[in-house]
This record gives C-alpha cells, sequence and structure tokens, in this order.
C-alpha cells in the first residue's frame, strides 16, 4: 500500500508539469448548478428525496466540480464527504446523510456508485492539481472497493451495490443481485493508473459482459436490479422496470467511449417513446413514468449521436437547473459534448 | 527503539505502526507520555514509527499542528498539547494571535498566548497584541473568522478562491492546519456516534495533537473506540493520560466513571490511585470507590466464591448505615445470603425493607426467613410481590411449602391459606400442592388431602410423595380399590405404596381430639357465595381438554371454623374415587364418621350427624341413606336439614334432579332453599352445555341469576353458551366484562372468539 502511493505521488508528479485542462463544464454551468445543489457546507442536497446528501451525489457534485475547473467548489464537497460519510471501519462511504437524523448518518451502509465516483473525482483531481492527498485518499479509496464490494458470481466479477445487502448470504433467495448502473465504466481506466494489477479491466469487461445479458423485454432494457444467482433475472423485492437507475447506462458508456455503438444505439431507441425518456415495464414494455427534463432527454439524443451522426439537438444543450438528478446526468452529458468537439 | 525507557504499546494500524504508552524522553527531563497523547517536551511520532530522537535533530513532524479546535482550545496553565523546541530561533506565527487580540476574544487570546509559548519558550508575547500593526489582510482575517465558527469548508474554500485568484499568495500553514484539526475532530466524532471503531483510533492515529485536555471528549471517543474494539488496556491508557494530565475535576471524574465501566475492578482499582484531593481534603474518587466496593460485595453476592476483603465489607456496612439507599442494604442481603450467613441477612433485609419495600428486598428477606426457620413471616412478606417475577414467585411458593411443612402443625388464619391457594394452583406448585395434602391430613380433612395430593399428582405424575400420601389417605377413607389402583401404578417404584395397609393397623386414622373439628353445617352455610362448596360448576372447553386444575380452584369455602380449601380437580379422578366410595359401602364404611346404621336408625340425630360427617369425606351416596334416616324420624328441625343434606348429597352425586325432589321432602330456610335452588340450576346450566343444548343452558342461568349472586365460573359458562349460539356480541361482553376483573378465564373466552375471527 505504501509502495503503490508513492508511485501514485510520483505519477502525479510528472503529470503535474502537464498543461493543465480546459473546463468541460461551463462555468456559468456549474454556477447555475452550484447555487441550486450545493451548500456552503459542501453537501449537494437531492432535492427530489428529501433533502437528503448520499454518496452519490458527493461523488457527482466533486466529478463536476472538477470538469468545470472549479477546485474550491471540489475542495469543500470532498471535505464535507470526508468529514461526514467517510466513515466506515473498511475506508468505504456511508452513503446517506440526513440533515433531519442525528446522527446525519444512521446506516452505515455504502452505495458502491457512490464510492466509485469519490474515487473516480479524487483520482483525476489529485492528477490535474497535483495534490498527493486526493492521490492518495483515491487510492484508499479504490482499494477498499476492490477489498470489501467486488466479488465473483458465475466466474465473472460483480459489483456488490453495498457491502451489506445484496450477497448471497444476504438474500439466500435469489443473491447475489447488482446494479448494472453501478458500473461507472469510465472510471476503470483511471482506477487501473493508480491501482495497478488491480484487476480494474476485468471488472469493467465483465460490467459489460452483464449488462448485454440482462437486456429483458419487448424494449431490450436492462432492470435496474437483477439477480445473477443463475440466469440473470430480475431481482425479488424490486420494481421489474427499466428505472430511474439504469437510465444513465447509456450516458456511461458513451462518456467511457465503448466502441459497442449496437448496444448504445439499443439502449437510446428502448428508452424513448416520442421524444421522451420514459422508464418501462420490463416484461411488458409498457412505459411507466414519462421523464421529460433535458437532463434525460439528451441521453438518448447522445446515443443517437453516437450511432447515426443524428447532431444533438439544441434545445438539449442548454442547460437549465431542475432536480438534481436530471441536472446532473445533464452536465455530464454536455461535458461529453464539450470534450468531444465535433463529434455530434 | 532502545532508548526507550518505559512502556511502548505497538498498534498495528493501517499499515503502520504507532506507539501508544509511556516511554521517557532522551533529554533527561523526565518521562512524558508520548505519542497518542503528546505532552509538552514530548517528541511526536509520525504515522510510520516511534523511534525518539533528540528533540534538537527531530524534525517537527506535526509541531505546528499544535492547538485544538476552537472549541477545544486549552485555558492557559493547560496546555498539555505537544510542543517541539525548535531548533533554531522562533519564526513565530502570530496571526491567529492578532486576530483574536483585534476581535477582544480574551480567552482565545490568551489560550493563544499559552500555545506559542509552550511551542516556543523563547519568544515572548507582545505587551500589547494590538499595538502591533501587521498589513491589514481583511480576506485573511475573513478566514480566520470562519474558522473560529468552525466553518471549515467555507475556509478552505476562501483559500482555494483567493489560491486561484492570486497565485502569489501562501495561505499561513498555521491556519491550514487547524482547519484539518478541526475536520479531524468532526471526522472522528461523527465516526464515532456511528460506532465505526476503526476509523476512530486511525483518525486519533493520524491526529495525535486531537488528544488533549483542551478536548477530553476526543479521549474519552478514543477510549471507547479501543474498549469496543477487545483493546481495554488501551482504553486504560487513554483514561490514566486524562488522570495524569487533566486537571478539570469534572472532567476527571467522568473520565474515572467511564473507567469503571469499561475496566475490571483490578485495573480499575489502579486507576483509582491517580486520584487527587478535593478542596474539602476528601479523594476526588471517593464515591467511585464506594461503587467499586459495591460493585464488589455484588459480584460477591452472585458468585459466593468470590471473596470480600474484609475492609470492603466494613466500608459497604458503613455506607448503608450513613445512605438512605435501600439497594445498599439489599445488597449486603443478598451478600450475606451468599455467604449463608441468615440472621445477618434477614438484618440488612430488614432494614432495606424499613427504607423501601420491593420486590428484590422482599424476596431476600423472605429467603433469610425461610432459612432461619421463619416461613410464616416470609409467606407474609413476599406475598404482595409475588408477581413480580418467576424467581419472586418462587421464593414465595418455597414460603408456602414451608409454611405448610411445619412441625407441629399450626392452624393458619384462613386468609393466609386463602391467598395461599390460587397462587399454588395457578403455578401449579407440586411441593406446596402436596403440602397442602398433608396440611389438611393434619386437620383430618381426608378428602380434601385426598384431592390436594390428586392435584399434585395430576401436575406431576411421577411424585412419589404425593401419591403416597393419596393412599395413605384413601386407604384411610376405605377407598380399597382405588389404593389397590395406585399400588398397581407405582409397582417397583414405591417400596412404602407397597408395603401400604400391610402392617399398619388402621388405628392411627382416629381423629385427633384437640384438633378442632370442623362443623360440616357451618362450612356450608357461611361459604360466600352461599354454595356448598361442591359441586361447583366447571365448564371451560379448553380446560377440560388440557386436564388440567383450572385457575379458579381454590373454592371460597374457608370459612372460619374451617382450616384449608380444598381444589377443585378434575371431573375425571374425582370420579374414581367417586367410583371408589361406592364399592367400597361394604368395607369400612365408619372410617371417620365413628357411628354405625344402627346408631343412626335409633337416633334421627346421629343420622343427621353421620350424614354430614360422610358428606365431609365426599361418600355422598352413603350420606343420601343417612340423611334419608333422619328425614324418617327427625323432628321438623332435623329433617329440615336432613333435607338440605340430601339435596346436597345429591347435588354432589350430580343427580340433579333427584337433588329437586329432596329439597321438597321438608320445608327449608328461604337461605337453604336458595343455595339449593341456586345449585341445581347451576347444574343444570352446566349439563345443558354438555348436551349441546345452549339455549337451555342460558335459560338455567337466567333462573339462576334471578335468585343468586352471579359468578364468574357461571359467568364463563355463558359466555361460552353465546358463542356456541353465534351471538358473538353477547359472548365478547360477557367475556370483557370478566377480563375487566383480570380474570384469566374472561381472557381466554376472547382469546377463543379471536381465534374464531381469525379463522373466518
Amino acid at each position: 500500500m505504501k509502495r503503490i502511493a508513492l508511485a501514485a505521488a510520483a505519477l502525479l508528479l510528472v503529470s503535474g508539469l502537464a498543461q493543465a485542462r480546459e473546463p468541460t463544464v461551463m462555468a456559468g454551468d456549474w454556477a447555475a448548478y452550484r447555487a441550486k445543489f450545493l451548500q456552503p457546507e459542501g453537501r449537494i442536497v437531492d432535492d427530489a428525496n428529501g433533502n437528503i446528501s448520499h454518496s452519490e451525489g458527493q461523488g457527482y457534485g466533486m466529478l463536476l466540480a472538477y470538469l468545470a475547473g472549479s477546485r474550491a467548489d471540489f475542495d469543500i464537497i470532498w471535505a464535507f464527504t470526508r468529514n461526514e460519510m467517510l466513515l466506515r471501519d473498511d475506508g468505504l462511504v456511508a452513503w446517506k446523510w440526513d440533515p433531519n437524523a442525528t446522527p446525519r448518518v444512521t446506516d452505515p451502509n455504502n452505495a458502491t456508485d457512490g464510492d466509485i465516483l469519490i474515487a473516480y473525482a479524487l483520482a483525476l483531481a489529485g492528477k490535474e492539481w497535483a495534490n498527493a492527498d486526493y492521490s492518495t485518499a483515491a487510492l484508499d479509496l479504490i482499494q477498499a472497493i476492490r477489498e470489501a464490494a467486488v466479488v465473483e458470481a458465475q466466474g465473472r466479477e460483480i459489483l456488490l451495490p453495498g457491502v451489506n445487502g445484496f450477497k448471497v448470504a444476504d438474500r439466500p433467495d435469489d443473491g447475489p443481485v447488482i446494479n448494472p448502473s453501478y458500473w461507472i465504466f469510465e472510471a476503470f481506466p483511471v482506477f487501473a493508473r493508480l491501482d495497478e494489477g488491480g484487476g480494474w479491466d476485468r471488472l469493467s469487461r465483465d460490467g459489460l459482459a452483464w449488462l448485454r445479458q440482462t437486456r429483458f423485454g419487448p424494449r431490450k432494457l436492462p432492470v435496474d436490479w437483477v439477480s445473477v444467482r443463475g440466469r440473470p433475472v430480475p431481482a425479488a423485492g424490486f420494481p421489474a422496470e427499466f428505472g430511474y437507475n439504469a437510465v444513465r447506462i447509456p450516458l456511461y458508456l458513451v462518456r467511457a467511449g465503448v466502441k459497442d455503438v449496437a448496444l448504445i444505439k439499443g439502449l437510446g431507441q428502448g428508452m424513448s417513446d416520442g421524444g421522451d425518456v420514459v422508464t418501462s415495464d420490463i416484461r411488458t414494455g409498457n412505459s411507466k413514468d414519462r421523464l421529460a427534463d433535458a437532463g434525460y432527454r439528451i441521453i438518448p439524443a447522445l446515443a443517437a449521436c453516437i450511432a447515426d451522426g443524428t447532431p444533438v439537438p439544441a434545445e438539449l444543450r442548454r442547460f437549465a437547473p431542475t432536480n438534481y438528478y436530471p441536472s446532473t446526468l445533464h452536465l455530464l452529458s454536455l461535458s461529453y459534448l464539450a470534450q468531444n468537439k465535433g463529434a455530434c | 527503539m532502545k532508548t526507550s525507557t518505559g512502556l511502548v504499546l505497538f498498534l498495528g494500524l493501517a499499515g503502520g505502526l504507532l506507539a501508544f504508552g509511556v516511554r521517557g524522553s532522551l533529554n533527561g527531563s523526565g518521562t512524558d507520555l508520548a505519542l497518542q497523547f503528546p505532552k509538552s517536551g514530548t517528541s511526536l511520532g509520525t504515522d510510520a514509527d516511534v523511534v525518539p530522537a533528540k528533540p534538537a535533530d527531530q524534525p517537527p513532524a506535526i509541531a505546528t499542528i499544535a492547538a485544538p479546535p476552537p472549541a477545544a482550545i486549552a485555558a492557559p496553565g493547560q496546555a498539555e498539547t505537544l510542543a517541539v523546541p525548535a531548533s533554531t530561533g522562533p519564526q513565530v506565527d502570530e496571526t491567529a494571535l492578532r486576530y483574536f487580540a483585534r476581535q477582544g476574544d480574551t480567552k482565545r487570546l490568551e489560550a493563544e498566548i499559552a500555545r506559542l509559548q509552550a511551542l516556543y519558550p523563547s519568544w515572548t508575547p507582545p505587551a500589547d497584541p494590538l499595538a502591533v500593526k501587521p498589513q491589514p489582510d481583511g480576506k485573511l482575517d475573513a478566514m480566520w473568522k470562519l474558522y473560529s465558527e468552525g466553518k471549515y469548508a467555507e475556509v478552505r474554500k476562501a483559500i482555494a478562491e483567493r489560491q486561484t485568484a492570486d497565485p502569489k499568495w501562501q495561505v499561513p500553514q498555521d491556519l491550514l492546519d487547524r482547519v484539518a484539526l478541526g475536520e479531524s475532530r468532526q471526522r472522528l466524532a461523527n465516526a464515532s456516534d456511528l460506532e465505526q471503531f476503526a476509523t476512530v483510533i486511525k483518525i486519533a492515529t493520524d491526529n495525535a495533537s486531537l488528544l488533549t485536555c483542551g478536548d477530553v471528549d476526543v479521549l474519552w471517543r478514543v477510549a471507547e473506540a479501543f474498549a469496543s474494539t477487545g483493546k481495554a488496556d488501551r482504553a486504560k491508557d487513554a483514561y490514566t493520560y486524562v488522570l495524569k494530565n487533566c486537571k478539570d475535576p469534572a472532567e476527571r471524574l467522568a473520565t474515572a466513571q467511564k473507567a469503571s465501566v469499561v475496566l475490571a475492578p483490578r485495573e480499575f482499582e489502579g486507576l483509582l490511585a491517580l486520584g487527587g484531593k478535593d478542596t474539602s481534603g476528601q479523594d476526588e474518587f471517593q464515591s467511585l470507590r464506594d461503587d467499586l466496593v459495591r460493585r464488589t460485595v455484588g459480584a460477591a453476592a452472585t458468585d459466593p466464591s468470590l471473596t470480600v476483603a474484609p475492609e470492603d465489607v466494613a466500608r459497604m456496612e458503613e455506607l448503608a448505615r450513613a445512605s438512605n439507599l435501600a439497594s445498599d442494604d439489599s445488597l449486603l442481603g443478598w451478600y450475606y445470603i451468599g455467604l449463608e450467613s441468615y440472621e445477618k441477612a434477614a438484618q440488612w433485609f430488614s432494614q432495606a425493607r424499613a427504607r423501601e419495600d420491593n420486590a428484590d428486598t422482599a424476596q431476600g428477606y423472605a429467603l433469610a426467613l425461610i432459612a432461619l426457620g421463619e416461613p410464616g413471616k416470609a409467606e407474609e412478606i413476599v406475598y404482595p410481590w409475588r408477581e413480580a417475577s418467576d424467581n419472586v414467585r418462587a421464593v414465595y411458593l418455597a414460603a408456602v411449602a414451608n409454611l405448610l411443612a411445619v412441625k407441629p402443625q399450626p392452624e393458619l388464619d384462613p386468609q393466609v391459606l386463602e391467598r395461599i391457594v390460587p397462587v399454588v394452583v395457578q403455578a401449579r406448585d407440586v411441593p406446596s400442592a402436596q403440602q397442602l395434602g398433608w396440611y389438611a391430613r393434619g386437620f383430618n380433612q381426608f378428602t380434601t388431602a385426598a384431592q390436594w395430593f390428586q392435584t399434585a399428582l395430576s401436575w406431576k405424575a411421577d411424585d412419589e410423595p404425593s401419591a403416597y400420601g393419596l393412599a395413605i389417605t384413601l386407604q384411610q377413607l376405605g377407598r380399597r380399590t382405588d389404593v389397590a389402583e395406585i399400588k398397581r401404578l407405582w409397582k417397583g417404584r414405591s417400596q412404602r405404596i407397597a408395603e401400604l395397609g400391610e402392617r399398619q393397623p388402621r388405628t392411627t386414622i382416629i381423629p385427633d381430639p384437640n384438633v378442632h373439628q370442623p362443623s360440616v353445617d357451618t362450612s356450608i352455610e357461611t361459604s360466600d357465595t352461599g354454595l356448598p362448596s361442591r359441586p361447583a360448576v366447571r365448564r371451560d372447553p379448553q380446560v377440560r381438554h388440557d386436564g388440567g386444575v383450572p385457575p379458579n380452584a381454590a373454592l371460597p369455602g374457608a370459612a372460619k371454623p374451617r382450616p384449608m380449601a380444598a381444589p377443585e380437580i378434575d371431573p375425571a379422578p374425582t370420579r374414581s374415587i367417586r367410583r371408589g366410595v361406592q364399592v367400597a359401602q361394604s368395607g369400612d364404611a365408619d372410617v371417620g364418621c365413628g357411628t354405625t346404621d344402627a346408631s343412626a336408625r335409633a337416633s334421627p340425630r346421629a343420622a343427621l350427624r353421620r350424614g354430614w360427617c360422610l358428606m365431609d369425606l365426599n361418600r355422598p351416596v352413603e350420606a343420601v341413606q343417612a340423611f334419608e334416616l333422619a328425614l324418617n324420624g327427625g323432628d321438623a328441625k332435623a329433617r329440615s336439614d336432613a333435607a338440605f343434606g340430601q339435596a346436597l348429597a345429591y347435588l354432589r352425586n350430580e343427580r340433579t334432579d333427584e337433588a329437586a325432589i329432596a329439597a321438597v321432602k321438608a320445608p327449608l330456610s328461604r337461605e337453604r332453599s336458595i343455595t339449593v335452588q341456586s345449585a341445581i340450576l347451576s347444574q343444570r346450566a352446566a349439563a345443558f352445555y354438555e348436551a349441546g343444548r345452549y339455549s337451555e343452558t342460558l335459560q338455567a342461568l337466567d333462573q339462576r341469576a334471578a335468585i343468586a349472586a352471579d359468578r364468574s365460573d357461571l359467568m364463563v359458562l355463558r359466555g361460552y353458551a353465546y358463542f356456541k349460539l353465534g351471538r358473538r356480541a353477547d359472548a365478547r361482553r360477557v367475556f370483557e366484562a370478566l377480563a375487566a376483573f383480570g380474570d384469566r378465564e374472561g381472557l381466554k373466552g376472547l382469546g377463543v372468539l379471536y381465534q374464531g375471527n381469525g379463522s373466518r
């Protein structure tokens, strides 16, 4: 561990000399997002969920602050995350922070996608801003994820969505259960750079394999929660739907530069319904919630652009914050477009 | 490492080695606590090792992280935070000092001066901090303000923003370090609240300067984390550190209190030695020492193999006398119980009880009294607490069994007997039931005795003493067939039952003339309900199946001259005894009643007496005949008595119609008439119920209700009759009324009703 940390420090010494990158989240967009969702103490508020904060939101906030080039915002979001949520004995982040609970963290369980986002943002920021503290914290978290949340099932690696509650031991009937949207594919190459030999490319490959295997029903869409006890099936106790979790999968694939265009195209088409994004029942394909926010609609638009070169409509390129979640997805999408000028 | 002169404990933490303990400092300035609990004059290890180095050689690794967060800034003279002597002239950062001075924050100003003096002994504070004219730096002041408000995130943000705007600007390291330390303090508290103890220890390890007297709460949290992860010795180190270094009396006491919970008594005692004297010259931890004595004596009370030092016992007795705490007296009571010093135990419990009567004290006192041969007093004392717990009830029943077994047999107050019986029945306590049998025998109440033995056996079929008691009692009652049956059942299992009646002449059964003979007549007429003791109606569908004894088995017939009540026992065994009676007619028919048919014939009054005597022996068939003789020859009073007696005898035989006929053979007093009529109607109601004729059951009950007060067992019957007729609302009303009085049958009835609902 010591050795690797030193290696990381050396790495960022080199990269510190490199040219600072251009922000891909525009200053105005970030200011609008920050004004609406970032509290002065450094927490990102999920305004559609009782104004709680969670590790996913903190991770997104750190990633967006990094992409916006806002070191000050990154710093306070990270400080809050570390001091208030990075408390678990195993080095992972407690997933939920509730301003109306005492203590604020009442459930020590983690959410692995939140851990991944935070570690990813830290790794990027540590390199970009030549900050050894960030890089060390990133590596600690990356290794904690590997240690506590990556296990094997049927000869493939899976990400446990949380350390508690998803393993075979926790769900004797259908465990383990995975959530395909917890694979943030763009993070794994970055993890692999800091944590050589950590097997992150394998987790990435296996994640894609699981995803290809979990497309169900007439719309051929992944379900939010999947039992991978045997042949993947929708997990018991969760709605069998392509829902708010899975809606971000095409975005993750696009941002990670995954080359499987057919997969991206299929997902984008499956989730679209008359110009809107819909959540849908996996078995019948019937639509459930109609998601009209630009932050949702830009996702199939990105997929179509990747697949067919269809330009992303101009109205989706303008950012105006709505709720925390679609606003976050929107900025991540716009950041991709900014980074790949001329691609769409 | 070889230079260490004290205890160094290593912790494997997060890949680093952390020492945690005491070691000598090299410069000979004395022994200090290092590492986790740094102190002035000691160097501080980093996260890798604890090699002590000469102060001059030691890089001031965390030297600048000197102060606790604002809430915890140490008061002057209490700055046990670390200090590393600087190898060169001090370059003292007076930013904070000036800031606090300008704010007029005297407390923090003084703390800052004390801190800087500890850090830099050669430094002298400015005579007038306000006179110092630094470059005005409003932005930095704003940062310090945010810092002093604990808004660390906002300080960070301000720093980062300024750095972005002005790349040449150098953030004061002191500010950065303080913010980091403040954040770590918060994080440690958060992890502690979430019981993530490894995280707590890691943060403390990485931020040793958090561990100061200025913030004892952190030390407590770290100690708790150690204790909760099985490292009591490290927890002790933390408490030791506080007691050796920190001054605040309240915090010291609280520290020792926390340690008393975590540490074993012996370890804790060592810690108490660190106590000083308070302002009145008292040991500041005297109250804790006393609690320790309490713990020690209390532990010995539950485990008598533990010995307590005489001075501790003496102190405990001193405490008990001085305090008003019944619990102290009780503690000693239990201690002496453990030592089997029952007189002392009784004294202490008696004193405890004078201060406060409670279940624990009553239980202990009763135990001592039982051991001292005073079960009557024990029964009286513990009776009010019998429901407090199973243990208390067990003690109560022990008192009862012992009380009944006292020789020579006392005549117990009927009130005592009346309250004993329901408890025995409810608890199905075999020893007490058996003792009730022997007790009844002692008063020549053989029928009652037999019933109690029978009851004991119904609860515990292999209770040999009860079987023996039943056998000799039946023998005395002349029920040879039943005795033979018992002998058959116990063949090869009880020598004395096998030998029963073979060698003993039956002369032993003649009642002791000195014992007060109960008057049967009175026993009937003074019963609470105005009813004869038997037959009582019991038609509880639930109890009937499990063959147990009903909870209301104690009959209320324990009138004054009658020493005790009989249990109402199961129909089945009762019937077998009755059958025995009928078979045994030609045998020892005169056992217990002392007269013959011939003499009865000669005198109707004698016949009457014999009838009542037979009734008392529960031989109603013979009693019918005796009363018949009395009816045929007696005067009006005797005839009335005889008709009444015969009616009761038929009732006891469950020959209800014949009882009704007997009741009109001679005029009865209104009271007796009602007694008989209501008993007849009770029996009819029960018979109707058994025959499934529920409407007629209700009719009989209604008729009875018109002439006599209702009884709970009949209300139960009524409830079930309603239930069977589908009149659930009526049934519920009846059961609820019963349940409102705490009647178990009522509760059961409600249960049956609800079950019925559920199954629909």
